[in-house]
């Protein structure tokens, strides 16, 4: 690799925003360097300034932004010596190079593309900017780029607008307008957060077909370190604001030097590793059996057909205005004292809608379901929303012992606070409002919500997939050690497979509304059965 | 890093934008308290009497005895304009109340519960806010009469589903709130959800929705006493006052000028609050 | 075309209710016509017979299917007041009201769109807050108490115009619109500001979306990324922004034409209402929100051609 030349140097880059008067900097001396035809991961959690380092390449920081400090230099591919320093060039010369040379895709595809331009006109604005191929050629060249992004039907795609297509295709069209100039270099920055599993794991192959093909070097931000290993050659591990470790993905993987990036590595992959296993007794009566049980949606009717076949329905279904769509079919399982069953699936395999009708937020089910707790509790994806803004952290633990009328105000007092210590949370978070919390913090509320009313079952939605990973890690312990604490049974969904092998006694593998295996969880990351599960584990790592 | 001077620096651009908000609020605060205040004060205490005429006064400009001169009539003109403004605050007041309460009532219902009420009388409120408020007025007084009360049932129930509206699309928005879904999993019923996890939600945006409905409460209720369809004598109300004052324009311009810059004010004043206190 | 038919059958039933619901709303006022007609003093078979003669005395569902026929005809029934089918008494003060709303409204759209685009350039300069106190303030003013400052300015001091000299537009066209420029600012004034401030807060809401910075990151200009890219998706809500202006301009008329002595419908509904006049009510009623609501059918489907994202319902 030594031989390999420069083409973005970063030296002692500083970011700062205006605050309160003055320059607040977001990163302090970020120094690292992009060798032509590699792939580049940089890794952080949010708030690390990866994303904000690679907007100032590009002179995109938003409000007003600026480079403090420090030189990006960008070199010329053919003479090794020359380079522009990109920080200093003036606006229009820097857009000489954005889109032509060095092009970016972002993380949230649904936004990134203009609502009212179609897909054809955005990908061809890249050609009218910068390139001199001729006009009436513009088109069959948008169209050839489509096709080899992997997009079908790239005529019809060419009319249409982004909110016609899916979340993967808009990022392949956003890949596709990307690289329509063959860039010298690609700022990717969280190119598959937004997607489903199996998505990202093609949307990063496609990257990979692209840089070997035209040679394009490529910047991967991303806070997965799963997407970082699966593509980057050389990585760089931010940290607030900071460059923490840098080098070969193998290295830092097998052999981190810093805490921090021990942390993280242990947080996130930790090859799984399992942080407490405990016996169940499955000659116990189970807390939840649920026995060809569905959940059904509310839905506006799309055409006639969907209205019914019988008469009667039919006429149900046009005096509601609506029509029931069967999103979980006909499902069966238990859950036993102490367990924690985990449920994985992508978005719309109907996961969080299967846990809605068990907690009696979907009223429309059908089958047979017994369940021991009355009143059996959630704690969602995310704390931000599930925390009601306009009360005090003391009201809202408060609020079940109130509707259920438990003791009396000091006693409600004295077993709010008490909870507080046992989510790990002093007693002055009591009159503090969740504005003021963190989304670790936010989530301990939840959970310690969810545990008020001693119910046995809880259901969490995706509990850390909003947070950090180091504050992923905390919360599944505490998850844990509640369980323990309360004899508590969980059913846990999440995508992140990670996660599920972590803590989960058994998995059930949702897809298209069915369980499509379920078992042990050991035994089914060893030895899955299902095609579909086998396309999960896969996608993993 | 921090030795670098450019840290130092303020951002000039940035600091403005603050203080020109802050700035704006205040004249926003100190303009509607002066107009509060000379309506209060005004219930209590005028300089003069406000129907008191006198021949010898007639059409007097601003002077130290008359500060905002005197009318065709020979009467105080600041205290007409105190005494009028109370009328149009109450009217504003009272208008704005009986919309905010039934409004709110009917928007968290129609948002909470939804189905097909909601959907016919959201249809209906689309029609009903889409007409000019005024036009609605003016049918209503042409009904059941002019006069301050009838003006004031007038308008709030014009303004109901106005607030109605905003209420209800902050219902749609909150009820879809996970920490809704957690309140019901407690075991809250549908009127605690509604009254008191989600209503205080709604309190900037009902907050916003009060300042604007009573600049458009001040101006309605100006511009039907303008048409003499609204405020009946002997009450004055800022729009009689312009209304009456036309006459007289080019002798005493000042009787046309003081309500009118007092309305303006206070609409003013209300709007920059309303605008400053939302960012 | 599903979508036009829907479109089509929901404002003809919106029409429909608009007439039902003014038609009954005069029902609730006690005594009748023949009774407005022809004062208290009447004797009882006078009334009577009119009553009779105008069909008073049919139930109220038959009066309406009369009314509802009539005007189907173009038939509002006759002024009781000017004793004149109601619909030529309408038909002759169209002019004035139609000529003031046209140019104020003319007025709003050539100067508020390119001010309201050149001030959403200045974010946070001094320049913007200097427009958005004036703004703010010009949006307080009320348009008759606007009406009467022009009069005093232009019309008694300046003597640019004679205050309450409308001259109609086929006797001296000229002259028409040299009068009317004065109401037509009265009106266009407080819009304007209340356009630019809408307009500005659009652009500047748009410009911090994502697909702003994607057009940045492909190198185009703010220019270009300002026109080609923001100000499409800017201009949206503003035609339903400017519906409602449209509506309130017609609002307006029926006060500023008090203040300039125009001949318009707003003098007549204000006249008809202090003298009772319920037929001429009614008519002009129906009248102004039949178009309020045609303006929002329009400005729906205006919408629907703009934004792709609606088409597909």
């Amino acid at each position: 690799m030594e031989a390999a030349k420069k083409l973005l140097e970063l030296n002692k880059v500083s970011v700062g925003f205006p605050h309160r008067g003055g320059m607040r900097p977001v990163t302090e001396n970020v120094s690292f360097s992009l060798h032509d035809g590699e792939i580049l991961g940089i890794v952080g959690e949010s708030g690390s300034g990866k994303s904000v380092s690679m907007l100032a390449v590009m002179g995109l920081l938003s409000g007003n932004g600026k480079v403090m400090d420090g030189s990006i230099r960008f070199y010329n591919k053919e003479q090794p010596e020359e380079y522009t320093e990109l920080n200093k060039l003036l606006k229009g010369e820097l857009r000489q190079i954005c889109g032509n040379e060095i092009s970016m895709i972002f993380q949230e595809p649904m936004t990134s593309l203009n609502p009212v331009m179609t897909i054809g006109a955005q990908v061809e604005e890249m050609l009218t900017l910068h390139s001199t191929l001729p006009r009436e050629k513009h088109k069959e060249e948008v169209l050839s780029m489509l096709s080899e992004v992997g997009l079908s039907e790239v005529e019809k795609l060419y009319d249409k607008y982004p909110h016609q297509l899916s979340g993967g295709m808009r990022q392949r069209v956003m890949i596709a307008m990307a690289m329509i100039l063959r860039p010298k270099l690609l700022i990717a920055d969280e190119p598959t957060t937004a997607l489903d599993v199996t998505i990202q794991a093609k949307i990063l192959k496609l990257l990979k077909k692209l840089q070997t093909e035209y040679g394009t070097s490529i910047v991967l931000i991303s806070h997965d370190l799963g997407v970082i290993r699966s593509i980057c050659s050389r990585t760089v591990v931010m940290c607030e604001g900071r460059i923490v470790e840098q080098g070969k993905v193998e290295d830092i993987f097998e052999r981190p030097q810093e805490e921090y990036t021990k942390r993280l590595l242990a947080a996130a992959l930790g090859k799984g590793e399992i942080i407490e296993k405990r016996e169940i007794d499955y000659q116990l009566a189970p807390v939840v059996k649920a026995e060809n049980y569905s959940v059904f949606y509310a839905e506006k009717p799309k055409n006639a057909q969907q209205l019914g076949s019988t008469l009667a329905e039919r006429l149900k279904s046009i005096f509601a205005g609506k029509i029931r769509r069967e999103v979980v079919r006909g499902v069966s399982f238990e859950v036993y004292p102490g367990e924690i069953v985990g449920i994985v699936g992508e978005s719309g395999c109907g996961k969080s809608t299967l846990i809605k009708g068990l907690a009696g937020l979907n009223p429309l089910t059908e089958g047979m379901l017994t369940m021991e707790a009355k009143h059996p509790q959630m704690v969602f994806q995310d704390p931000y929303g599930s925390l009601n803004p306009s009360k005090t952290i003391g009201w809202l633990l408060t609020e079940p012992l109130r509707l259920h009328s438990i003791g009396t105000k000091e006693e409600q007092r004295q077993q709010v606070l008490e909870m507080l210590k046992k989510v790990g949370l002093s007693e002055e978070y009591y009159d503090r409002y969740p504005s003021t919390l963190s989304g670790g913090q936010r989530q301990r509320i939840a959970i310690a919500m969810a545990i008020m009313l001693k119910q046995k079952l809880i259901l969490l939605d995706e509990p850390v997939s909003a947070l950090d990973v180091t504050v992923q890690e905390q919360i599944l312990i505490l998850l844990l050690s509640l369980r323990k604490e309360y004899d508590l049974s969980y059913i846990f969904i999440s995508h992140d497979m990670n996660v599920i092998h972590r803590i989960c006694d058994r998995v059930m593998v949702m897809y298209h509304g069915e369980i499509v295996e379920s078992g042990k969880t050991e035994e089914i990351f060893e030895r899955p059965q299902h095609e579909y599960t086998r396309k999960l584990l896969k996608a993993r790592l | 890093m921090v030795n670098d001077m450019s840290f130092l620096k303020k951002s000039k651009k940035q600091n403005k934008s603050d203080n020109t908000k802050n700035w704006q609020l205040r004249l926003g605060i100190v303009l509607v308290s002066v107009v509060t205040l000379l309506v209060v004060v005004g219930l209590f205490w005028t300089p003069y009497e406000p129907t008191a005429m006198s021949a010898a006064l007639k059409n007097k400009p601003p002077s130290l005895t008359h500060p905002l001169g005197t009318d065709y009539m020979g009467r105080d003109v600041l205290s007409r304009v105190m005494d009028g403004a109370g009328t149009t605050f109450f009217i504003g007041v009272a208008t704005v109340l009986i919309g905010l309460v039934l409004g709110t009532l009917l928007g968290a219902f129609t948002g909470y519960y939804g189905g097909i009420v909601d959907e016919l009388l959201m249809r209906l409120n689309d029609t009903l806010t889409s007409m000019p408020s005024i036009l609605l007025a003016l049918v209503f007084v042409s009904i059941i009469g002019t006069g301050k009360y009838n003006i004031i049932i007038a308008l709030g129930v014009i303004f109901i589903p106005s607030f109605a509206r905003v209420v209800r699309s902050e219902y749609l928005v909150q009820k879809e709130m996970d920490y809704v879904r957690n309140a019901k999993l407690l075991g809250a019923g549908n009127l605690r959800i509604m009254f008191v996890h989600i209503l205080p939600n709604t309190k900037s945006i009902l907050l916003s929705t009060i300042t604007i409905g009573l600049n458009n409460a001040i101006l309605a209720e100006a511009g039907m006493s303008y048409l003499s369809l609204g405020v009946q004598p002997p009450d004055a109300s800022l729009g009689r006052m312009l209304s009456e004052a036309q006459g007289y324009l080019l002798s005493s311009p000042w009787m046309a000028l003081a309500p009118g810059m007092m309305i303006v004010l206070t609409v003013l004043g209300f709007s920059l609050i309303s605008e400053n206190l939302k960012n | 075309m599903r979508y036009y038919i829907k479109k089509i059958v929901s404002l003809i039933m919106v029409l429909f209710l608009v007439i039902l619901l003014t038609f009954l709303a005069f029902q609730v006022i006690p005594g009748d016509g023949a009774l407005a007609k022809l004062g208290v003093d009447a004797t009882e078979e006078a009334i009577e017979a009119l009553r009779e003669s105008l069909g008073l005395n049919k139930s109220i569902p038959a009066r309406f299917v009369d009314y509802f026929k009539g005007i189907l005809h173009g038939d509002f029934g006759i002024s009781y007041q000017y004793d004149q089918p109601v619909a030529e008494l309408v038909a002759a003060r169209m002019p004035a009201t139609l000529g003031l709303a046209l140019i104020s409204i003319l007025l709003i759209v050539v100067v508020s769109l390119p001010l309201g685009l050149l001030c959403s350039k200045k974010e946070n300069g001094t320049v913007d807050n200097i427009i958005t106190l004036l703004t703010q303030t010009l949006m307080a003013v009320p348009a008759f108490f606007l009406g009467i400052l022009i009069t005093l300015i232009f019309g008694l001091t300046l003597r640019w115009f004679m205050p309450g000299r409308y001259v109609a537009p086929a006797e001296d066209f000229g002259a028409f619109l040299r009068y009317m420029i004065f109401p037509a600012t009265a009106i266009a004034v407080p819009k304007i500001a209340m356009l630019v401030k809408f307009l500005k807060t659009s652009v500047i809401r748009e410009l911090k979306l994502d697909y702003v910075r994607t057009a940045r990151s492909k190198g185009n200009t703010d220019r270009a990324v300002l026109w080609k890219h923001v100000l499409k998706n800017a201009l949206i809500p503003v035609i339903t922004f400017m519906g409602m202006v449209i509506a309130d301009v017609l609002a307006g008329s029926i006060v500023i034409e008090q203040v300039f002595n125009l001949p318009g419908l707003g003098r007549l509904l204000v006249v008809a209402i202090g003298n009772r006049d319920y037929p001429v009510v009614q008519a002009i009623v129906i009248y102004i929100a039949s178009v309020v609501l045609i303006i929002n059918f329009i400005v729906d489907l205006l919408y629907q051609k703009v934004d792709p994202r609606i088409r597909l319902q």
